[in-house]
């Protein structure tokens, strides 16, 4: 009898032991290891159809980037993502916001007293000169664009629920940007479906540069024989010098500089992704975004087809200006773009994602996109990697885009100055778009590369070629290498 | 102007296609190798953040791709 109770109660603390580590559930750690990705990129890009210099002109451009994108677990339920991005540019087009080479004029370190004196007083010639075809040596020649992302996420315990918040800080010359934001998401049916929520907010400021010309015009007061005009002589379309002091000269519009200068943006993100089966998954997407504020970009000028054309320069180049053999003449901005006060954008993106075999997947996008500005356009892209060893896979790719103008578009002197809103800028013109791009990734999950704990998990070359219906073309080619610290 | 009753139509569309899809047979955990593979993820692939960049600036449309709406930069 004692040897059966003694028997049982072994049995029933047992069960008590069982139940008390029943209650002490694994949990697997959001992110195990810190995880480093290192982008660069190097874009190049040739055009004739600049925005600063009204429609035409040398779009040439290079980019050098990098990123750097850190992912570090906090804690089991917690995972801190920064990131950081630096971009140098130079732009022919951005430097033909001061397209005067010769004398010292606008706000450029181009002092040169001599030039002064090289002044031909026999009105057929200039020591200043300038084109839209050639970048000139201003300052806006380049820049450097900074920005620094910050989200912090949890996770509950079951994995199924993510609560994230981010803050984004970037700065340009000619642009401020501060912006935050929320989101969630929930993964439900034994995590076969997930919704996503998120919202973001940018309250943005420009510190807006004009076209040298206007920018001078309205701080002197439109005084024409005053700093960067003075001793430079204003030919007609003719090529005659016009009285500066007259009325038959150039005058920009009348609107006057930007005085709000604010560029507030609110997206609101939604997103919902389902598995269909073993091989087949979908998503489904929008960031809707509603803008307002200075929506236009002040350094991009407009010519009027109603109004008097003028130039500053060499007056024999004017019959050939808007021709590359164009070497010296520019012709002066009767206005910068303006556009709304306000813009409602609404995308809608699908993913759909097939497993084909162990060789193979095949990765497509389709976006629909519309706004209020009356632009519409339809983006299709299909991306196949192709595992052709156990660590190499080739990622072939294709993208088309479409999109049909803004309402506020007109090409190089296509505007009446009776318009409230203006644009020649080909970024919001009708085109068609081709993207051809191959990459190549050679992936280590083992991470057998090492330098001390810092382990190479994956080196991704991507190289993409794009081509405009309206003559721009571009090439980028990226790298990305990705870290992990064990 | 946007046609919001093509916008209308375009998000019941899409809600109910989701609602419908949602209620599919689950394809268990064990049963997900092929989806978990990196080459599955319903993302853009990270190599291609700086061409999605290139593109909201080239391009009039913005958004649903993984790069800015309009916020951030003096960009479309």
């Amino acid at each position: 009898m004692k040897r059966i109770l003694l028997i049982l109660g072994g049995l029933l603390l047992t069960k008590v032991y069982a139940q008390t580590s029943n209650d002490t559930v694994f949990k697997k750690r959001a992110l195990d290891n810190t995880e480093v990705n290192w982008l660069l990129s190097y874009y190049n890009q040739s055009g004739d159809h600049a925005a600063v210099t009204g429609g035409i002109g040398n779009e040439k451009l290079k980019d050098f980037a990098q990123n750097i994108q850190v992912s570090l677990p906090v804690s089991a339920d917690h995972v801190l993502n920064v990131d950081f991005t630096v971009s140098a540019y130079t732009s022919a087009s951005s430097s033909n916001l001061n397209p005067f080479t010769g004398a010292s004029r606008g706000d450029d370190d181009d002092d040169d007293d001599d030039d002064d004196d090289k002044w031909l007083d026999n009105n057929t010639g200039s020591a200043i000169t300038g084109t839209p075809w050639v970048a000139s040596s201003g300052a806006s020649y380049k820049d450097v664009w900074l920005n620094f992302n910050a989200n912090f996420q949890h996770y509950s315990d079951d994995r199924n629920k993510i609560f994230g918040v981010s803050a984004s800080i970037a700065d340009e010359f000619d642009y401020f940007s501060a912006g935050g934001g929320l989101d969630f998401t929930y993964i439900f049916n034994e995590k076969n479906s997930e919704i996503s929520l998120g919202t973001n907010v940018y309250f943005d400021h420009w510190r807006p540069e004009y076209p040298t010309e206007i920018k001078t015009y309205f701080e002197t007061g439109g005084n024409l024989n005053a700093d960067f005009f003075k001793d430079v002589p204003i030919w007609d379309e003719n090529g005659n010098p016009t009285v500066k002091t007259g009325n038959n000269t150039w005058r920009p519009s009348s609107e006057g500089l930007i005085e709000n200068k604010a560029r507030n943006t609110y997206v609101l993100k939604i997103g919902f992704s389902q598995i269909l089966s073993r091989n087949l998954q979908f998503s489904l997407f929008t960031d809707l975004t509603y803008q307002t504020g200075w929506l236009a970009n002040p350094m991009q000028r407009v010519y009027f087809a109603d109004k008097p054309n003028y130039y500053i320069g060499n007056a024999a180049d004017i019959p050939r200006y808007t021709s590359k053999e164009n070497k010296g003449v520019f012709q002066l901005a009767d206005d910068f773009e303006r556009l709304p006060g306000k813009r409602f954008k609404f995308p809608l993106g699908l993913r759909v994602n097939y497993y084909v075999n162990e060789f193979m997947v095949l990765r497509s996008y389709y976006r629909y996109y519309t706004d209020d500005w009356g632009l519409q356009s339809h983006t299709a892209e299909l991306e196949v990697p192709l595992k052709i060893s156990s660590g190499f896979t080739l990622y072939p790719s294709y993208r088309y885009y479409i999109q049909s103008a803004v309402k506020y578009f007109a090409p190089y002197e296509g505007h009446y100055s009776t318009r409230k809103y203006y644009t020649s800028d080909y970024d919001l013109s009708a085109f068609t778009a081709h993207q051809f791009g191959m990459g190549v990734k050679y992936t280590d999950i083992f991470t057998r590369m090492k330098w001390w704990r810092i382990g190479v998990k994956s080196i991704h070359l991507d190289l993409n070629r794009y081509v405009r219906s309206n003559g721009l073309k571009a090439f980028i080619i990226s790298t990305n290498l990705q870290f992990v610290f064990e | 102007m946007i046609n919001l009753q093509n916008m209308k139509k375009l998000w019941i569309s899409a809600l109910i296609l989701s609602s419908l899809l949602s209620s599919c047979v689950a394809v268990k955990p064990y049963e997900q190798v092929n989806l978990n593979d990196p080459d599955m993820v319903l993302v853009s692939i990270k190599a291609k953040k700086f061409v999605t960049t290139f593109q909201t600036y080239r391009e009039g449309a913005s958004g649903a791709s993984g790069g800015k709406s309009g916020g951030g930069c003096g960009c479309n």
